[in-house]
């Protein structure tokens, strides 16, 4: 199944799913309306071929949800069934917005990002800066992944104690290697012409299509079929 | 080349790398609330103190407007879009616009503005608090239903509310200023030292 | 074909804050379609000429410049940096860090994305590059997960794609295998096929020499010689040698006795070491790895006996497992099995992190602290200062005691590494490909350096792609495949 979503369509899927999970579900149809937003992300993360995430993300919150439900119901206490329930409750309340921001991630290229962006007139350095942050996710944990098997390898993963040195320890060596790459990312953008004064152009065609307007109608009456029957009734 | 003020794509890229970096820490202290809720009002100690360290090398690093402004949008729209309240972000903008006044009225040399400054853009924690103020009781409601137990509730509650606030942007002030001064220390033990900055 | 290209007149460099020049009165004049190579030791100003001549000097790195360069016409002091992004193209040392997008085909429109061109032309220079370069099983893949080799070839794609009439490298192998060293050969042989003019800076020289038409050899911030290809070619084993280069011509020193090395007597003996990066699902308890297919494997090493007070040389090509050896050596990998004995006690688990000690490719990773002394101080578990001066004596940084770490040079750091190593009484010393980027003194004492901790009774694993100091400093070859010992040699 070909399901690729226009950027701003998955943009304006992860506002609406921020601002639904604000807002706490009370009836089953308030569950039923968050439920469904929540497995649309995770449908077009499979379509995508996401499967594993898609997955990891589906048991995990079907676990929570199941935990939560019957749990909660026949809870009487108890110092584990309350964390327990505290960390589900967590995962419910807020796993659909991870989901979605993850599908728009994963799924979103950066030049798809930077031209959808363009096309929304946001400025030129604030795409940078966003496109930069996007890319430095997976960056920043790689780099703290060598960083912790040579505090595995000096036995200073605890710092020796000292909650002060902990976090020292993890943050130099971070941020001398997130300098570095950053003035290597710099120069190797610049000289490909990255800040220029011409307007950037984009072998991305951006066009709205129906699958698109399909999606967003489909949230934007999901949220507002909440706060009617959350707030207005 | 300091030919301009204006901010270049270099610029524009290192506002990223640290506003990603500040977002992990964020995320990496944000865990430890779930523990218990006293912690949730702690964040207005420990944030401030660990982003320090990165905060004032950031500050080494573009010394022009904007560079603390695009920061908070940055850190808005990520807020907004992890589902971290929204109510919040516009606070967060303009604590950073203040937070980047106050930083060029020292040129962005000037150790003092830069540690007023400092603790001017750690109020972004506070703007996690937003909604749990101005929404208590439909919050209260939706922590409940959502599945955190009563006592989680009420600590936070107890912890934080209209009359707690004000303290809690205080405190969150105070502790800018000392993760500025301990985060400069920082800078200048390692990166100064080394010849990075 | 005779016009100067490029125009370096009478150039002196000094980067902003340090005491002295990188660059003393450089003049070179480089001819359209010439493939030119710059060499010499590290910080004779090479990385330097390559930076004029794409514009990050004076627009990126700021410092006082003196005289002019003229790349095609242009005058760099006056051309902005996008303005020259279609006319100078750089391939730059680290992959990892060069990459803008998230994706293959994101990287590699890029730079005609960014200076503006119509869509329907970018297209077309996609499909053109991707095809020259044969690029078809890289696309639409996500940059995290290819190898140094793969991301080399995608820069030099996105770089093409730009249609340069210049082409610059700086240190381009540092982290690549023999195989991406030969794919980037053939990528400047392409660039000189379509009259490109080329300039390479590199330590490494097999994989050029055969292709370029002159060479520079900085010395000091000066140019101390010039050769043509030829010229460059015919100068000898021992001229070269003399020059403190890498070798000119490819000497894979393939070890003629391919008889295994039996290693009886003394032995660090490794065994039954399985490790699966894709565990099976597990429903009460996880299965053994030894219940797995071989192919499930990642690393699959029942018994390996390593000759204790050895240098050995690990070789494999990138992506066969020598890094996940390494990692599972030293006890990093969680739900790595298997023991080390040496000197007749056995390393289980997490106790093999105190058995050995990995030097790190990019040692930045491993410095945490902020004096050199600090650094040892930190390994041991008594604070010892007068062994710690011992150690940094032994090793030739005593005079680095009270000094940053991150403020020395990359041989040095390797050796505060090294005597963190000494430091923490680790016994079995891995090195993970320590002279990648290095020149050739650099090589040389990065080789004298495992020879004497060998002496002193380490043993020494080195994964390593340079044949030179395997031939120099080496005694065994371990050579992994598919995760799988294939072979232990003498050399």
């Amino acid at each position: 199944m070909e399901m690729k979503l226009d950027p701003r369509t998955k943009l304006f899927m992860v506002l609406i799913v921020s601002t639904i999970v604000m807002m706490s579900a009370t009836t089953p149809l308030l569950w039923a309306v968050r439920i469904l937003i929540t497995l649309i992300p995770l449908v077009l993360l499979v379509a995508e071929k996401k499967y594993s995430s898609a997955l990891k993300f589906f048991l995990l919150y079907v676990t929570a949800l199941v935990v939560n439900f019957v749990v909660l119901v026949n809870s009487d206490g108890g110092i584990v069934v309350s964390l327990l329930t505290g960390y589900c409750g967590i995962v419910v309340q807020f796993m659909p917005s991870v989901i979605t921001a993850w599908y728009f991630i994963r799924t979103t290229k950066t030049d798809e990002f930077i031209s959808a962006m363009q096309k929304m007139h946001v400025p030129d350095g604030l795409t940078i800066s966003l496109a930069v942050v996007m890319r430095f996710f997976p960056t920043i944990a790689e780099e703290y992944r060598h960083i912790n098997d040579a505090m595995k390898m000096r036995g200073i993963v605890l710092g020796g104690g000292n909650v002060v040195k902990m976090v020292e320890f993890r943050m130099i060596p971070l941020l001398f290697s997130c300098v570095n790459i950053g003035d290597e990312l710099s120069a190797a953008a610049v000289t490909r012409g990255l800040g220029g004064t011409v307007k950037r152009s984009s072998v991305v065609d951006l066009r709205l299509t129906v699958k698109d307007i399909f999606m967003m109608a489909l949230f934007l009456s999901a949220a507002i079929l909440f706060i009617a029957v959350k707030y207005i009734r | 080349m300091d030919k301009s003020k204006k901010l270049t794509a270099k610029d524009f890229i290192t506002i990223g790398i640290f506003t990603a970096i500040i977002f992990v820490v964020e995320m990496a202290v944000g865990m430890t609330g779930y523990i218990h809720p006293y912690i949730v009002a702690g964040y207005v100690v420990l944030l401030p103190l660990v982003c320090g360290i990165p905060m004032m090398l950031y500050y080494t690093k573009i010394e022009k407007f904007g560079m603390l402004t695009i920061m908070s949008v940055l850190m808005a729209i990520i807020m907004f879009v992890t589902g971290m309240g929204y109510l919040g972000a516009p606070l967060i903008i303009l604590t950073g616009l203040i937070a980047d006044l106050i930083a060029k009225s020292g040129g962005y040399k000037s150790y003092k503005k830069t540690v007023i400054s400092n603790a001017f853009m750690s109020l972004w924690v506070c703007a996690n608090y937003f909604p749990i103020l101005v929404t208590a009781d439909s919050y209260r409601k939706s922590l409940i239903e959502g599945g955190f137990s009563e006592d989680y509730a009420n600590s936070l509650f107890r912890a934080v509310n209209p009359k707690t606030i004000g303290i809690l942007v205080i405190v969150c002030f105070i502790f800018g200023i000392i993760g500025a001064v301990l985060g400069k220390k920082v800078v200048r033990k390692h990166f100064e030292k080394a010849g990075i900055v | 074909m005779n016009e100067d290209i490029i125009n370096i007149d009478h150039v002196s460099f000094c980067y902003k804050g340090a005491s002295k020049g990188l660059l003393n009165d450089v003049s070179l004049k480089i001819r359209k379609g010439e493939t030119v190579l710059l060499c010499g030791a590290s910080g004779s100003g090479k990385t330097t000429i390559i930076r004029l001549v794409n514009g990050l000097i004076p627009h990126y790195y700021s410092g006082d410049l003196q005289g002019d360069v003229t790349v095609a016409g242009r005058d760099i002091r006056n051309t902005e940096l996008y303005d020259l992004a279609g006319v100078v193209g750089t391939v730059f040392q680290n992959p990892r860090s060069q990459f803008f997008s998230i994706d293959t085909d994101g990287e590699i429109v890029f730079g005609p994305e960014n200076i503006g061109l119509p869509p329907e032309e970018i297209k077309k220079r996609f499909a053109d590059v991707k095809d020259e370069m044969q690029l078809q099983e890289l696309l639409g893949r996500s940059i995290f997960g290819l190898s140094g080799g793969e991301k080399q070839r995608i820069a030099c794609a996105s770089v093409s794609a730009l249609l340069p009439e210049v082409m610059l490298l700086d240190e381009p192998s540092s982290n690549l295998d023999i195989k991406a060293m030969n794919d980037l050969s053939n990528a400047v042989a392409r660039w000189k096929g379509q009259g490109k003019t080329v300039i390479i800076s590199e330590h490494r020289l097999w994989y050029v020499a055969p292709l370029v038409d002159r060479v520079i050899y900085m010395e000091n911030g000066r140019i101390a010689h010039e050769w043509t290809g030829e010229e460059f070619r015919s100068l000898g084993k021992q001229k070269i040698k003399e020059l403190k280069l890498r070798p000119v011509e490819f000497d894979p020193n393939e070890t003629a006795d391919t008889a295994d090395a039996s290693v009886s007597e003394d032995a660090v003996v490794i065994r039954d070491m399985y490790f699966s990066y894709n565990e099976k699902p597990h429903v009460i308890r996880r299965r053994k790895f030894s219940d797995y297919d071989e192919k499930d494997l990642d690393l699959n090493i029942p018994e390996l006996r390593l000759p204790k007070g050895k240098v050995i040389a690990v070789v494999g090509h990138n992506g066969t497992g020598k890094s996940t050896f390494f990692r599972g050596v030293c006890g990093l990998l969680k739900r790595c099995t298997g023991t080390i004995t040496a000197d007749g006690k056995v390393y289980k688990g997490k106790e093999r992190l105190r058995l050995c000690y990995m030097v790190m490719q990019d040692v930045n990773h491993q410095l945490f602290t902020d004096s050199v002394e600090n650094e040892v101080l930190l390994s041991m578990e008594e604070e010892d200062k007068g062994r710690c001066e011992e150690i940094l004596d032994s090793l030739g940084i005593l005079e680095f005691k009270d000094k940053h770490p991150m403020a020395l040079s990359g041989g040095q750091k390797q050796r505060v590494a090294v005597a963190s190593a000494i430091a923490s009484g680790a016994k079995l010393l891995l090195f993970d490909e320590p002279t990648s980027g290095l020149d050739y003194s650099h090589m040389e004492k990065v080789g004298s350096l495992l020879r004497k901790l060998a002496d002193s009774g380490h043993t020494i694993l080195v994964s390593t792609h340079d044949p030179e100091l395997i031939a120099e400093s080496c005694d065994y070859i371990l050579k992994i495949e598919d995760g799988k010992v294939e072979s232990l040699t003498r050399k």
